[in-house]
């Protein structure tokens, strides 16, 4: 199931470390809400969780980067992009196969 | 085993140099990934599923030469995307040709035709034709009617202007050993230098999840396609990770053997898995926690997993490395039984 257009809700039952978790492993643009309410929204392609400074990393919706925001800025985190993993181009692709297969061969000559 | 012997030789020097030195780990093959943008959308790819501005950046030749050095392995390979698409393709192999690293550019051959002119003929240079089986099964693993089509005479020409060509195939779920043996052949007949043959790994990005092989499936179809291999086949990849692939050796992932680097860095821990970016190989070397990869350590990602990248670097060590690895390949070359 594609986490497109999740607005995670972080509290008590859902973490922020949780949340980034998820935004390194989604294939499309997030919008990272900084708490002074800035915004920047790009590709999440890294993250280090690791102390002392807890970070991601994003390329911007521009491709400029990398930019590096610390888990200590942010507030939230939207899935906002498309998911490009989420595309059917290969259940097409067969299902049309599968219908070409199935249809009788032209009669030689016509 | 057509790997020629110069080759060989480098690679036979450089495994011996590590060791000598005590270098508990060591990369045999970059893979230096210039770009993710392709011209195909393969079922079983998990590598492009990238938003637009991540699809239209690409690495800095310099960039991409830092990393060469940074690394130091003898071979690099340049897969993607399409790495014919990378605008400096022509500048980033002669200075690797330059540095003598033996370099294999994995392409779909759609353009090779016409990037030809671009590249010297030389033997640091192969271009690693994908070729996921004859003309029926190929089509359908890359989701387009015509690709085998156009990768044939581009092979055929590369040959003809004096190249190195070799193939590589990614097998899945469903390939029948029969029409693998007859591609082999007709891969022979094309007169590439040597085939490259690995099951597919289970990408979660990949658009086709039905058809990744589980271990013993793996096991079983090798050892169909490969139990009794014609004199005439020649494998450009070590001949104890085919007989691995047919479950006559047992081996463990050497995930820092095949480092990726692309625009995000150095890829943790191997080509296939991203678990984060370091940002010197220096850093990706010694801070990645190897010891959580590979089956052994009961990664559930690494579970069914027999890709070339991970387990040709053991195959390669096991050579190498002990008396009985250098006789059993030795073996197995001079009789070409498996």
């Amino acid at each position: 199931m594609s986490l497109q257009g999740w607005v995670p809700d972080i509290g008590p039952y859902l973490t922020l470390e949780e949340v980034i978790e998820h935004a390194f492993d989604y294939r499309g643009n997030v919008t990272v809400v900084r708490r002074d309410g800035t915004e920047v929204v790009g590709y999440l392609f890294n993250r280090d969780a690791q102390p002392p400074e807890p970070s991601v990393q994003l390329f911007d919706e521009a491709g400029h980067g990398p930019i590096r925001v610390r888990y200590a800025e942010i507030a939230s985190v939207r899935f906002t992009g498309k998911d490009t993993a989420e595309g059917n181009s290969w259940k097409v692709w067969m299902e049309r196969k599968e219908r070409e297969k199935a249809q009788p061969a032209p009669a030689p000559g016509a | 085993m057509s790997v020629p012997i110069s080759q060989m030789w480098t690679v036979a020097t450089y495994v011996l140099r590590q060791r000598l030195a005590r270098r508990p780990r060591y990369p045999l093959v970059l893979m230096l990934e210039p770009l993710f943008r392709c011209n195909l959308a393969c079922a079983g790819c998990g590598k492009i599923q990238y938003p637009a501005q991540i699809l239209r950046k690409h690495l800095a030749v310099d960039k991409c030469l830092q990393a060469v050095e940074e690394c130091g392995a003898p071979m690099v390979s340049i897969p993607g995307g399409e790495p014919l698409m990378y605008p400096d393709i022509d500048r980033l192999v002669a200075e690797l040709v330059k540095r003598k690293k033996y370099v294999y550019l994995c392409t779909n051959a759609i353009l090779l035709k016409e990037k030809l002119d671009l590249f010297t003929p030389s033997k640091y240079l192969s271009f690693s034709v994908h070729m996921d089986g004859l003309r029926e099964e190929h089509d359908e693993a890359v989701c387009r009617d015509g690709v085998y089509d156009e990768a044939v005479p581009a092979i055929q020409e590369a040959l003809a202007r004096g190249f190195r060509v070799t193939t590589n195939t990614t097998l899945f779920d469903g390939a029948s050993p029969l029409r693998v043996r007859e591609f082999f052949d007709e891969m022979m007949r094309l007169g590439v230098e040597g085939m490259m043959v690995s099951p597919g790994y289970s990408y979660a990005k990949a658009p086709d999840q039905e058809h990744f092989l589980r271990r013993s499936r793996t096991n079983q179809l090798f050892r169909e396609i490969l139990s009794n291999p014609k004199r005439h086949w020649r494998f450009n990849q070590s001949p104890l990770f085919l007989r691995f692939l047919m479950g006559k050796q047992d081996y463990e992932c050497t995930p820092w053997g095949n480092p990726t680097y692309n625009m995000f860095g150095w890829q943790r821990p191997c080509y296939l898995l991203q678990d984060g970016y370091a940002e010197t190989f220096k850093e990706l070397m010694e801070t990645t926690p190897w010891e959580n990869y590979g089956r052994k350590s009961g990664n559930e990602k690494c579970q069914d997993c027999m890709v070339h990248c991970g387990f040709e670097p053991t195959a390669v060590n096991h050579t190498f490395n002990s008396a009985r690895g250098f006789a059993e390949t030795v073996l197995v070359t001079l009789t070409g039984k498996l």
